[in-house]
């Protein structure tokens, strides 16, 4: 990697925000008066906890937030000038382009329908909103043929793949010339195969003079091709560094603090040493995504008694359409599931009977199936536990919402307010600690942690594993987030296009699985 | 059965009607806004219709200036009138985080009401409306039919094949998105409402001084703005799939009556038979690949705010 | 200059309150500015609701109007907009003057008074669940959205009960009137009391609303016992709390395993029984029989409700208050009888007006509206 500072470039700031704060609905402050200047031609590494303020910052800047106070500088012509970014257009006119981990397209548009509309917005080219769709259809093809890369633009943007995605709006970025690419998360969970194809287009950028923001909360990417690391913690900013300069010890310190540094271990945790009987036994599977497109293509898989089973892959693989299909949510095309040594075949009983059985369910999509926010604690609760009752036993419930809450640490101000008012992190806890009660037979739980910041994460970790030790319960793990794999399971599987591949060991070594993870 | 020319000015007339009220009803309701005001917007309309054309024409006359001449002049402005009702549900729907379903049945309510007020004096009058209605003369007839089709297919290239349609669709299939890159979700669906409220306009009027020929406060009774929005539902809002369906069941409510001398119906039972129609489209649409295939908007009808949350 | 939406930080339980007042007040302004364009004079307006707030007549109202706004917040709450209720009110009254003037007409064939009331009252929640179900089965398994379906539904069962009217259950002592005959006499819920209001204002409106109370007596009960049902379903009975996070979010409900179209069913039913059993104690108690041309003749109870249960925020104990106020409003415009429009067009305009301002103001309840100068 080269060094930052260019022989025939001076280090001049493009853009310098200046006591930025922010803070939301609850109290919370995401942002304190955080100061940072971004640099012509540099890769900068903005680093944190989840929850730390770093997507936060990075959606002020690009126009999707207002901060409550602070200022954004960005350079013109003559020097730095004062701007407000009001909107996501406003900040793509002054150069600023984000890189979401969702990717930001409209899934039953084309790929050039969606990016028309950035082209018109911005009159890229001489395209405006009157402009008709072959013409700008000429206009693209002649940009990604000078980038070298190949891809049906007439596509619809559902049937392409997440790392497809994430290449479209790189190549938005490119095409509408911003000076500044803010990618929140989005290579995180990359296999480091994936992740190479864009840092070179990274790379090819800085060269140019543009500057890249990558956040992250992962300290090996961050130091991967950064030239300067920036650290949050809580809301404000405690470090900027020259990344040849530090180590990543130095890196975690700055992140969570000495005391907390200490409380995240990344051990692997141990396991059982003999399973019990077969669980949840998958046969053959075929499943269906919400555009009719088969996702699950004839998977098996067996999870054991006391067993923690973790599918690792790149999201959008099918792994939320098969965990659906296993817990009865999802209509299963073709094949066999069953649950509890074949008492239950899923395909002919109900997403009810599975879960009167004993199976917790953590969702993929949270706030979908997973909670619902009018609610308060308690009759989120409720539903789950009485389940065979017509009267709600009310007392009984609210002693359980107690006990959940105080173990988990949820914060909250009581149990009967309503879960909106909650923290992300909080609403996650109470659906975790939840659904770790309802499984009394097999959890099956998508992402887990993720949006947790580390300490409360390796905790949700530590009750899973528990649960499976020491109560016997299969655990089927789905994570997009392969340290997380890595960690707690005992069988490992990848996902990949809607076949899995393995059984392998967790001593397996890290790139033989992202290996699978790419194909 | 003989065909006399008159079943075919009648038919191409009731098709015309419907097609544009459905038409325009699509094009809105496209960008992602729920219509249930349809039904009383369509009646409103034909009041202020017949609120306008008996002066404007009064006058014109006096001028010396031929009448049909204040039968269009009334076509257009009961669609710059609608666009006005557009503009307003277009702007409140997008702006405020407000319950768009809400919106539209109050709209409807007061739809019926005010089209009854608007219509009042001329009830009163006891004027025939047939004397300021468009002749029966085939060219008429074939001119409207012309104009309804091309403007059916003008839309259909606005709508999939400009950069402005991509951008109306997008704010009907995801509005946040379509933010992040680079629309203005709240000119685009003032545009998109517009547009289709002035073609919703044209077809109500068209269905007084074309159709109908005749008005009367009981044409809130009739239904047929629910027709019109199932005929849309049913074609996935696409311009050109709208015209046989428009066909079809504008022919049927045109032959409602025809129906009713040949069956011996009572006229309660006949004046079930649109309602009867909407409901059976609405479960050949619901209960088959139909439904699949002609989705609706995945945005339609769900409040647009610019979230912030934590996670 | 533009504005901003921006989500409240806290909320208060009053503010909910007081926006609501204000788009009462708004809502009323509008309908007073068109009344004005009919040549009515907002005074005038104005004197008729002051004079309808305290008058006796709104007791019948008000009781209808409370039954059948618990109704509507059971679906309502289950965000399932049941604007059928003008169809399942009506469609209810079938049975009732099947059984009073056909099966068990006193003249042919008696039958013990509470025995008929009883048959009466049971198939009239019978037939109010079954219609409200057809556009219940539309939603859920169809999923065709459920306004449009019930409001076709009720402009079937319009002229399905005209149809009737007309044929089969076409009255024989009607004087010349296109109606079914009249409820005999035995069969009706009514308590008169014979008495003649004297003393000074005080006491002649309390003898009023004594005497309309006990002519009511049938919706009195009614009325009560559907708020306290309401009350203890919510409170206590499981679907009522599956109902309400059907409202908030079915997905959740999917994933616990709760089949969301058996609620959809459910909702709508249990609200098209309390609405069908309203209709069947309305007829016994007041309408004494089911007029021809129906649609021009309703009071508009059905849409009427809708408003009621808006107002009321979907909060039972605001469903008698919300009642009130719009049974205030609908005698005053009844006694107004402007531009020609009969009593359901009347209707219309109250409630078009009340429930657009509401609509829109609502947001402020949860939302801020700030100014940013640019």
């Amino acid at each position: 990697m080269s060094n930052y500072r260019h022989k025939n470039r001076e280090n001049v700031v493009l853009l310098s925000a200046r006591n930025i704060s922010k803070s939301f609905p609850g109290g919370v402050v995401a942002l304190d008066r955080v100061s940072l200047d971004l640099y012509a031609g540099e890769i900068l590494a903005l680093v944190g906890e989840n929850g730390s303020g770093k997507s936060t910052l990075v959606k002020i800047l690009c126009g999707v937030y207002v901060p409550d106070s602070g200022e954004i500088y960005v350079r013109e012509h003559e020097g730095l000038r004062r701007v407000t970014i009001s909107s996501p257009v406003d900040a793509m006119i002054k150069g600023i382009v984000m890189v979401s981990q969702i990717p930001q397209l409209v899934d039953n548009l084309t790929i050039i329908e969606n990016i028309s509309l950035t082209l018109a917005s911005l009159r890229i080219r001489g395209a405006n909103f009157y402009s008709s769709l072959s013409k700008i259809s000429k206009i693209m093809s002649e940009e990604f043929e000078k980038i070298g890369i190949k891809i049906d633009l007439n596509e619809k943007v559902y049937n392409l793949t997440y790392t497809q995605k994430q290449l479209v709006e790189i190549l938005r970025a490119m095409i509408i010339n911003a000076r500044i690419i803010l990618i929140d998360e989005a290579l995180t969970y990359l296999p480091i195969l994936e992740k190479k194809r864009f840092y070179q287009l990274l790379l090819n950028l800085r060269e140019t003079g543009k500057s890249i923001v990558l956040v992250t909360h992962k300290i090996p990417e961050a130091m991967e091709i950064s030239d300067r690391i920036a650290v949050l913690k809580t809301g404000r900013l405690v470090s900027v560094v020259n990344t040849r300069e530090v180590t990543p010890e130095y890196i975690r310190t700055a992140m969570f603090g000495e005391e907390r540094a200490k409380q995240v271990r990344y051990s692997r945790l141990e396991s059982k040493s003999v399973y019990g009987e077969e669980r949840i036994v998958v046969k053959e599977l075929r499943v269906e995504d919400d555009y009719g497109r088969e996702v699950v293509k004839g998977v098996d898989l067996v999870v054991r008694a006391g067993e923690i089973v973790g599918i690792a892959g790149i999201t959008g693989n099918g792994q939320r359409e098969l965990a659906e299909a296993i817990v009865g949510l999802r209509k299963v095309k073709s094949g066999e599931i069953y649950i509890n040594s074949n008492s239950v075949n899923v395909k002919n009983a109900g997403i009810k009977d599975i879960r009167e059985l004993g199976v917790g369910f953590i969702p993929d999509r949270l706030f979908e199936h997973g909670i619902s926010l009018e609610e308060d604690i308690v009759e989120n609760i409720a539903v789950s536990v009485a389940r065979r009752d017509m009267i709600i036993p009310w007392s009984l419930i609210e002693k359980i919402s107690s006990d959940l809450v105080s173990t988990f640490q949820v914060v909250t101000p009581s149990i009967k307010t309503p879960t909106k008012y909650l923290s992300g992190g909080n609403v996650l806890k109470v659906i975790v600690a939840r659904e770790l009660e309802a499984a009394k037979k097999a959890l099956i739980a998508c992402n887990p942690t993720r949006t947790l910041d580390e300490v409360s994460a390796m905790y949700v970790r530590e009750k899973i594993k528990n649960k499976a030790v020491s109560e016997n319960i299969a655990v089927l793990l789905i994570s997009e987030d392969l340290d997380e794999i890595l960690m707690i399971s005992d069988t490992i599987y990848v996902m990949n296009t809607g076949k899995l591949y393995g059984p392998l060991t967790p001593e397996t070594p890290r790139e033989e699985i992202e290996k699978l993870m790419v194909m | 059965m003989e065909i006399e020319p008159v079943f075919i000015f009648r038919l191409i007339a009731a098709f015309t009607t419907m097609y544009l009220i459905a038409l325009g009803h699509s094009v809105f309701e496209k960008s992602g806004i729920l219509n249930l005001s349809i039904d009383g917007v369509f009646f409103l309309l034909t009041g202020v219709v017949v609120s306008i054309v008996v002066p404007l024409a009064d006058i014109f006359s006096s001028l010396g200036l031929p009448v049909i001449l204040a039968t269009t002049l009334t076509v257009i402005t009961t669609g710059l009138i609608a666009v006005i009702i557009g503009v307003f549900m277009a702007w409140t729907l997008t702006k405020l985080p407000v319950g768009q379903g809400s919106v539209g049945l109050a709209l409807m309510f007061l739809g019926y009401g005010l089209g009854i007020i608007a219509g009042y004096e001329i009830r009163l009058g006891g004027v025939r409306i047939g004397l300021y209605t468009y002749p029966e003369s085939l060219n008429i007839y074939v001119v409207f039919l012309i104009i309804a089709l091309s403007t059916g297919i003008i839309t259909h290239i606005l709508l999939n094949k400009t950069v402005i349609g991509a951008a109306i669709r997008a704010c009907g299939e995801n509005p946040h998105v379509a933010l992040v890159l680079g629309v203005n979700v709240l000119k685009t669906r003032i545009i998109a409402s517009i547009i289709g409220f002035f073609i919703m306009g044209v077809g109500a009027s068209l269905f007084v001084l074309l159709w109908q020929k005749y008005w009367d406060i009981k044409i809130y009774l009739l239904g047929y703005g629910w027709l019109a929005f199932t005929i849309a539902l049913a074609a996935g809002r696409h311009p050109l799939v709208l015209i046989p369906l428009a066909l079809l069941f504008g022919g049927l409510v045109e032959f409602n009556i025809r129906l009713k001398t040949t069956l011996g119906l009572q006229v309660d039972l006949a004046k079930m038979i649109p309602f009867l129609a909407t409901l059976a489209l609405m479960t050949i649409y619901g209960s088959t690949r139909l439904r699949k295939i002609f989705e609706p908007p995945r945005s339609l009808g769900k409040v647009f705010y610019r979230e912030e949350r934590t996670v | 200059m533009r504005l901003i939406v921006v989500k409240r930080k806290t909320t208060f339980k009053y503010q909910a309150w007081i926006y609501t007042a204000m788009s009462l007040f708004l809502g009323i302004l509008v309908y007073l500015i068109i009344m004005a364009f009919c040549g009515i004079s907002p005074v005038n307006v104005l004197v008729n609701v002051a004079k309808s707030f305290i008058s006796p007549n709104i007791v019948k109202d008000f009781l209808v109007l409370t039954a059948m706004g618990c109704a509507l917040l059971i679906s309502f709450r289950a965000a399932l907009w049941n604007i059928g209720g003008e169809g399942q009110f009506y469609m209810a009254m079938i049975p009732g003057a099947i059984f009073t003037l056909i099966v068990f007409n006193p003249q042919y064939n008696p039958a013990p008074p509470p025995i008929v009331v009883i048959l009466v009252a049971l198939s009239g929640m019978f037939i109010g669940a079954l219609w409200a179900l057809l556009a219940a089965l539309f939603k859920a398994y169809l999923k065709i959205d459920e306004v449009p379906v019930t409001l076709i539904l009720n402009y079937i069962a319009y002229y399905t009960i005209n149809y009737l009217v007309y044929g089969p259950l076409k009255g024989r002592y009607t004087y010349g009137y296109l109606r079914t005959d009249e409820i005999p006499g035995i069969y009706r819920l009514n308590i008169k009391l014979h008495v003649i209001p004297r003393g000074d204002t005080l006491q002649v409106f309390l003898q009023s609303m004594v005497a309309q109370l006990a002519y009511y007596i049938a919706l009195l009960v009614l009325a009560i016992l559907i708020y306290v049902f309401t009350w203890w379903f919510f409170k206590y009975c499981k679907i009522g709390l599956y109902i309400k996070i059907h409202g908030s979010n079915p997905g959740y409900l999917q994933a616990q395993g709760v089949n969301t179209k058996h609620i959809t069913l459910l909702a709508m039913a249990i609200s098209g029984a309390i609405i069908g059993l309203t209709g069947s104690t309305y007829l016994l108690s007041e309408l004494g029989r089911i007029p021809y041309e129906l649609e021009r003749q309703t009071a508009g109870y059905g849409y009427l409700a809708v408003l009621v249960a808006w107002l009321s925020l979907l909060d039972y104990r605001m469903v008698p208050i919300s009642a009130y106020i719009v049974s205030s409003l609908r005698n005053a415009g009844i006694a107004l009888q402007a531009a020609g429009l009969g009593g359901a067009e009347q209707t219309f305009l109250l409630i078009g007006s009340i429930l657009l301002t509401y609509s829109i103001i609502r947001f402020l309840v949860d939302y801020e509206v700030r100014i940013a100068w640019k």
